[in-house]
């Protein structure tokens, strides 16, 4: 996981349900990327996927949770997903 | 399947903190060793172990996978900030990665104090918020055709059932309510 994406584009990291639905660990999707857009984009290539994972999941990018329920945005900075960033679903935990 | 890379053991140290992610089994002794102070009257160690069934329905083999460098960031968070509302000597935590055997332990959590009420104390409240937020996933394996299942420790939050040995992509798969 510590391989860097390739030349414009960013990773993005499937954790527990996330990796079951995409049946895969991790993939390197084209940047820049408006974060508005993420959920978008993976629900274009895995149908299904927003409402029975990502509206469940937490997101990271670069280690630091973001907040999806941004809708103002006018209010607040737009987050850019940049190249080489990356961007993990976090699933609800289950560790212990 | 893990590399010989992630079968090594990972951890991040802070004076009085200690936390850990490893695909070896858990030893007792060694973490007690990492909080055991002359100053401490009292160390509390809790040890979580691998239960056989869900609700009643038997698990043949529990797998737990991380997002290892952010899961070891929110250990020592969690440790960090036990360590000073209980006025802590030391705080060490510790969790198995990969297959872990049924009845084997899955986490560690020790905690030494001056005294004991505080450690008890200390003890539960990093195991509840261990639980609540680190990054670490258990699925169980129900063996035959029942497949697998991702757990989740929130209540009332779907564990998305694995379709057992499928070839093709994202599949919708039925899911499971967590019950308590």
């Amino acid at each position: 996981m510590s391989s860097r994406p390739p030349k414009g584009h960013f990773h993005v990291l499937y954790f527990a349900t996330a990796g079951s639905y995409t049946s895969k660990q991790l993939e390197a999707l084209p940047a820049p990327l408006p974060l508005r857009e993420l959920f978008s984009t993976l629900e274009e290539r895995y149908q299904g996927m927003k409402e029975s994972v990502l509206d469940h999941s937490l997101v990271t990018v670069n280690l630091s949770y973001v907040d999806m329920q941004t809708d103002g945005e006018d209010e607040e900075e737009e987050v850019i997903i940049q190249e080489g960033d990356e961007v993990a679903i976090i699933p609800p935990v289950s560790s212990g | 399947m893990p590399t010989p890379a992630e079968r090594t053991e990972e951890s991040l140290q802070e004076p009085g903190c200690f936390v850990a992610l490893t695909h070896s089994p858990l030893d007792i002794p060694s973490l007690m060793d990492r909080v055991r102070s002359p100053e401490a009257g009292a160390i509390v160690i809790f040890a979580g172990t691998t239960r056989d069934n869900f609700a009643g329905k038997p698990v043949i083999e529990l797998q737990y996978s991380s997002y290892t460098p952010l899961a070891l960031r929110t250990m020592m968070s969690i440790a960090q900030s036990i360590l000073a509302k209980h006025s802590l000597k030391g705080i060490a935590m510790i969790h198995r990665l990969g297959p872990v055997p049924i009845g084997e332990e899955s986490i560690l959590i020790a905690v030494s104090s001056a005294h004991r009420q505080a450690a008890w104390r200390a003890g539960e409240e990093g195991l509840e918020e261990c639980k609540a937020r680190v990054e670490v996933w258990k699925r169980e394996e129900f063996g035959g055709e029942e497949g697998g299942v991702w757990r989740a420790n929130r209540d009332g939050i779907l564990g998305q059932k694995e379709e057992p040995a499928t070839g093709g992509g994202g599949g919708g798969g039925s899911s499971e309510q967590e019950v308590k």
